[in-house]
């Protein structure tokens, strides 16, 4: 089988040595589609990880909100479930707002491992400072806890958010609204809540520009002094989970929402538009560079099916010797294959430099110098190797059946 | 009386068409070993075409071929190519030797497909069969580099890699000189008298059919005659 096997090898890369030019031409086009493949692949794939990677950072993970996705069933549609008389248009009760038992939620957040749960507290206050009133959108936290599931500690301009802790009546605001009020580190601005309570709030730190998440309008408090500031003692209204696999996000808060029927938002839910626009760019990306290796293998086609008409004689010869039709179909397909697989090694390289080009290009962007986020994982280069193979295969095994079908004595007959 | 190595019965070739050609008419043959036999007949009168059903490169379309009381015209493709590459050995009108493939390499093509031998016995057997062709010097050469005898005779080596029963020439001769040819046609001779092979030619070249043990003449594709010329001794 091996010597069967090798000796149609032998045949095959004799055949491709003795038609070098072709040979050269089927390669080089494999190997440059291979090659860009690659380098698309590294910016397309490497980009969309950094974007998922902010995507998922810039928020926690799972945020449970102290909503309900349905309103509770009326009573009596829980007691007579499929009953005869249907209810419209009767009022949901309002229930105080409010995570209730939050402890508990929190505690079976912190049980689920590589989970972490940071309570929160969000409400409107005022800032009011020579007669100008800005909204802010202020965020109780226990710094502690919060650092470990946002990234907000690193978006600070100045300033930490241990601070809260360690200045009564702290506060962290956005750079552009300190700049708006004409305040910065250190300074006092009042704050009114919508029940009315007033205070002094001292500016301990700055968000930089530039997140829009977070904005020119919200800022962070210590949680208990906001919620003595909103009126709301002991209340949360939100638990920020951070995971240690972002992934599993969507079923972790599935299984939370079931458990406690409050409002659990995966980051996946949350970006669902951004991921939907990730799989279009997706599709896009893969089509076209599949088109770059399917023409690739239009070379090969060539190749080969030259390759097959040139040997039309050497065909009968080796039928009437005794090589079976299957033989010859594996010279050629054979033939297809290592014209791909130089293609692919040879697409391997390019690929590889035209990666460290790109990568070596530096951009400024916010005044930071910055790279190329580039996916050079093995995976790609795999992807790419596969699909050419295939696309090869195929393309030679196409002409190599036509080879298995010459028919010797046509050829013997009027042989020249 | 020795078995035939094959036997051909009703043997019938026709191509498609209303009416068919018939290049073939129930030609009845029996082939057998230490003999060389000679088909002849006049141009298109189907003795190549026999050949070819005889040598399994093509496939009747009637009558029966038995090989070892085998009948080959059942068998599926892959397993008539068996039989070719282990007992059969070609010798055609022109070389048809692979061009890329040096003359020991062509004559280890047959030796290398089979698989039986090493790889040091394949180049071993080919090498003493190019000797036994006097062409021990030349076997590193390229098919383009030899002369048309000298290919011939490299044809005739490769044919024999195997140690085929039946050896099959269609008009291995016609294309080379006179000495050449009368080379050629002993060689053909020591393979059924000497090493009892059955061997089958066709010529159109009278003194080759003269000196054949047997003699099957053809005309449109019917066999009007087979003459003993030599009786076994």
């Amino acid at each position: 089988m091996f010597a069967r096997f090798s000796l149609l090898v032998h045949i095959a890369s004799r055949h491709l040595i003795v038609r070098r030019r072709q040979t050269l031409v089927a390669t080089s086009g494999v190997a440059v589609g291979v090659g860009f493949f690659l380098a698309v692949s590294a910016l397309m794939v490497g980009s969309q990880n950094d974007f998922v990677r902010q995507l998922i950072d810039v928020a926690p993970h799972i945020i449970i909100s102290d909503e309900l996705r349905s309103p509770p069933p009326q009573p009596g549609i829980a007691a007579y479930p499929g009953g005869a008389v249907e209810l419209h248009g009767y009022r949901i009760r309002n229930e105080v707002r409010g995570l209730k038992d939050w402890q508990r939620i929190l505690a079976s957040v912190n049980a689920i491992p590589g989970a972490i749960g940071s309570p929160s507290l969000s409400g409107a206050v005022t800032l009011r400072l020579g007669g100008r009133d800005e909204p802010l959108a202020i965020v109780g936290i226990e710094p502690g806890l919060e650092a470990k599931v946002s990234s907000i500690s690193d978006k600070l301009r100045a300033g930490h958010l241990d601070d809260l802790e360690r200045v009564q009546g702290g506060v962290i605001i956005g750079e552009e609204l300190a700049q708006r009020l004409g305040r910065g580190m250190g300074d006092i601005v009042p704050a009114t809540a919508a029940n009315g309570t007033t205070r002094s709030l001292r500016i301990v730190a700055l968000v930089k520009k530039g997140n829009s998440q977070l904005g020119s309008s919200s800022g962070y408090m210590l949680l208990r002094e906001a919620q003595s500031l909103l009126g709301r003692p002991f209340i949360i209204n939100r638990i920020g989970v951070k995971l240690s696999d972002p992934y599993a996000a969507q079923s972790v808060a599935a299984g939370l929402e079931a458990r406690y029927r409050y409002k659990a938002q995966s980051w996946q839910e949350r970006s669902a538009d951004f991921l939907s626009l990730l799989l279009t760019r997706n599709v896009i990306m893969y089509t076209v560079v599949s088109a770059i290796l399917l023409v690739a293998s239009f070379g090969i086609y060539t190749a080969v099916s030259n390759s097959v008409a040139d040997k039309r004689r050497d065909i009968a010869i080796l039928r009437s010797m005794g090589f079976s039709q299957g033989d010859l179909q594996l010279v050629f397909v054979l033939e297809g294959m290592a014209l791909a697989i130089i293609g692919i090694v040879l697409g391997w390289a390019l690929g590889f430099g035209l990666m460290t080009i790109l990568g070596s290009l530096e951009f400024s962007i916010g005044g930071e110098i910055q790279h190329m986020p580039l996916d050079r994982s093995p995976r790609q280069y795999a992807i790419a190797a596969a699909a050419s193979l295939a696309a090869g295969v195929l393309a030679a095994w196409l002409p190599a059946r036509k080879a298995s079908r010459v028919d010797p004595v046509d050829i013997l007959r009027g042989a020249v | 009386m020795v078995d035939p190595v094959l036997v051909a019965r009703h043997l019938r070739r026709e191509l498609p068409g209303d009416p068919p050609p018939v290049l073939v008419a129930d030609a009845d043959l029996a082939v057998m070993p230490g003999r060389f036999t000679a088909i002849v007949g006049p141009s298109g009168c189907g003795k190549s075409s026999l050949l070819y059903l005889l040598g399994l490169i093509d496939r009747p379309t009637g009558g029966e071929l038995l090989f070892d009381g085998r009948d080959l015209a059942q068998m599926s493709g892959d397993e008539r190519a068996a039989i070719r590459l282990e007992h059969f050995g070609f010798v055609f009108q022109f070389h048809f030797l692979l061009p890329e493939f040096t003359a020991l390499e062509n004559v280890m093509l047959p030796l290398r497909r089979l698989g039986r031998l090493s790889a040091r016995e394949v180049e071993a057997r080919a090498t003493s069969l190019l000797a036994d062709v006097g062409l021990a010097e030349k076997g590193w050469k390229l098919p383009e580099k030899l002369s048309g005898g000298e290919r011939q005779r490299v044809a005739i080596a490769r044919a024999l890699a195997n140690n085929p029963r039946l050896v099959l020439g269609d008009e291995p001769t016609g294309n080379l000189d006179s000495v050449n040819s009368a080379r050629v046609v002993d060689m053909f001779r020591a393979l059924a008298h000497e090493q009892g092979r059955a061997v089958v030619c066709v010529t159109h070249d009278m003194g080759i059919a003269d000196l054949a043990d047997i003699r099957v003449s053809m005309l449109d594709g019917r066999v009007i005659e087979v003459r003993e010329q030599n009786p076994p001794s």
